[in-house]
């Protein structure tokens, strides 16, 4: 099984192999420039909000159409979302996390929730297997692509650090919205063993990525 | 059965990956209210599911900017949670759960009750409640239904000999009022359960050790605070068997 074909990696393969650089100032704050306008936004700022969607809604919309596979019904999944991020935006406490990492999780469990409602449990475990040839190779027009460079080169080598079953769990877990014991049962592992396979992947991704910011 | 009765930690991984359904969800969400190191863990682990979630960015369609705007303008922001608040969510002492009359526990056998409040200012008794909870909800005979009050379930276990109750968006009762589980058995008595508070979130939990002889519905009303050994307010939500 290739190592990027289920948590996907945009850009191109033949990338230089370098290790990572993150570009100056601008990009680098994006987590800050988010949590800054999510701030305002909860102030009822209509023009941070629109900064705002600017700066996730390709994010959003991105993994939504992974997990639900839908163009329609990703885009109803990231307009809920986004209009819930200007709802509740207020209630976002900075002390909790990043405001980036508060939408982008809401945006993944929006669309899990989005496809569990979908879809039979049966349906998808028998759907485990076939090979998903989604929609993603759309060009990103929203992103800043000197941004994106290096964070898909970060997101790349964060996911070559994992075992091949360790990927394999998760990406059950993140891209098909299957829970810890259906990650067991399609893959024919104890529970434990799913839990643990999807925790120290996560644990993997984070020390990687964590020591760079 | 399965380590999720021993180790609620082991939910944290598929936690944070939206790999739990409802029910792990409430439950894991109760234990990191209780857990500091669980909170940091989860918000690090976020980070990285955040990132994951960036690297699938796609340019959405045109249409979406404008629609969300446009629902934008005629949505209400909600207030910013306010915390520490006094009023309905102060502090509480723990209170237990009066036991039932004899006769009523003939009819019934209630072997212990739990309704230990799983808020924050009863931070001590909730990872003992928790497990409880994990237990029934766990149980390979856990049968779970839905209760209308918010976004809730009731869990119940023949082998556990226990009813779990916890949900999510769940109205506040009226001032000086909490609500109680009942069980009604077949031949209309009502066996007082115990009395359950949702915290600011509406989030809240609750546990009775019971079996379920000639029990044909669960029922909650408001009671005033501390329960009363008839239901005496209004039923807010109700579950036949
Ligand atoms: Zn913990």
């Amino acid at each position: 099984m290739n190592s990027q074909r289920h948590l996907r990696v945009v850009g191109d393969a033949a990338a230089p192999a370098a290790s990572p650089t993150a570009p100056a100032e601008g990009a680098l704050s994006r987590s800050a420039v988010i949590g800054q306008l999510l701030v305002r936004v909860g102030r009822g700022d209509e023009s941070a909000f629109d900064e705002l969607y600017t700066a996730t809604a390709a994010s959003v919309f991105g993994v939504a159409l992974r997990v639900v596979r839908d163009r329609a019904i990703a885009e109803e999944v990231a307009q809920d979302v986004l209009v819930e991020v200007w709802r509740r935006a207020a209630r976002y406490r900075p002390e909790a996390g990043s405001g980036r990492t508060w939408i982008l999780t809401m945006a993944h469990r929006r669309a899990i929730d989005r496809v569990r409602s979908e879809q039979a449990h049966t349906d998808r475990l028998r759907a485990h297997g076939s090979t998903i040839t989604g929609s993603h190779d759309e060009p990103d027009t929203v992103v800043d692509m000197a941004h994106r460079e290096w964070e898909v080169r970060r997101v790349r080598e964060g996911l070559a650090l994992l075992t091949e079953r360790q990927r394999e769990a998760l990406d059950l877990a993140f891209a098909k919205g299957f829970t810890h014991r259906e990650v067991a049962a399609s893959l024919g592992i104890p529970l434990g063993t799913a839990k643990a396979r999807i925790r120290d992947g996560l644990i993997k991704l984070r020390d990687a990525w964590e020591e760079e910011r | 059965m399965n380590d999720t009765i021993d180790d609620p930690h082991s939910l944290l991984g598929p936690y944070v990956v939206g790999a739990v359904d409802e029910v792990d969800r409430q439950l894991f969400e109760n234990h990191l209210r209780g857990c500091t190191e669980c909170r940091e863990e989860c918000a690090r682990m976020s980070d990285a599911v955040a990132t994951l979630v960036d690297a699938e960015a796609v340019a959405p369609p045109a249409t979406l900017r404008a629609a969300v705007m446009g629902r934008a303008a005629q949505t209400a922001q909600l207030p910013p949670t306010v915390v520490g608040d006094a009023g309905s969510h102060g502090p509480r002492k723990r209170r237990r759960w009066p036991l039932v009359g004899a006769a009523a526990a003939a009819v019934i056998a209630v072997t212990g009750i739990g309704a230990v409040l799983a808020t924050a200012d009863d931070a001590p008794d909730a990872s003992a409640l928790e497990r409880e909870v994990m237990m029934v909800s766990s149980a390979p005979d856990a049968h779970t239904m839905e209760l209308s009050l918010g976004s809730s379930h009731l869990v119940m276990s023949e082998r556990m000999g226990g009813v779990a109750l916890m949900g999510l968006d769940a109205p506040a009762p009226a001032e000086g009022m909490e609500y109680q589980l009942w069980l009604v058995l077949d031949d209309g008595q009502m066996m007082a359960g115990p009395t359950f508070m949702p915290d600011a979130d509406g989030k809240f939990m609750a546990m009775m050790h019971t079996d379920f002889k000639d029990v044909t519905e669960f029922e909650i009303t408001e009671e005033p605070r501390g329960g009363s050994a008839v239901p005496t307010g209004e039923m807010v939500a109700a579950v036949s068997l």
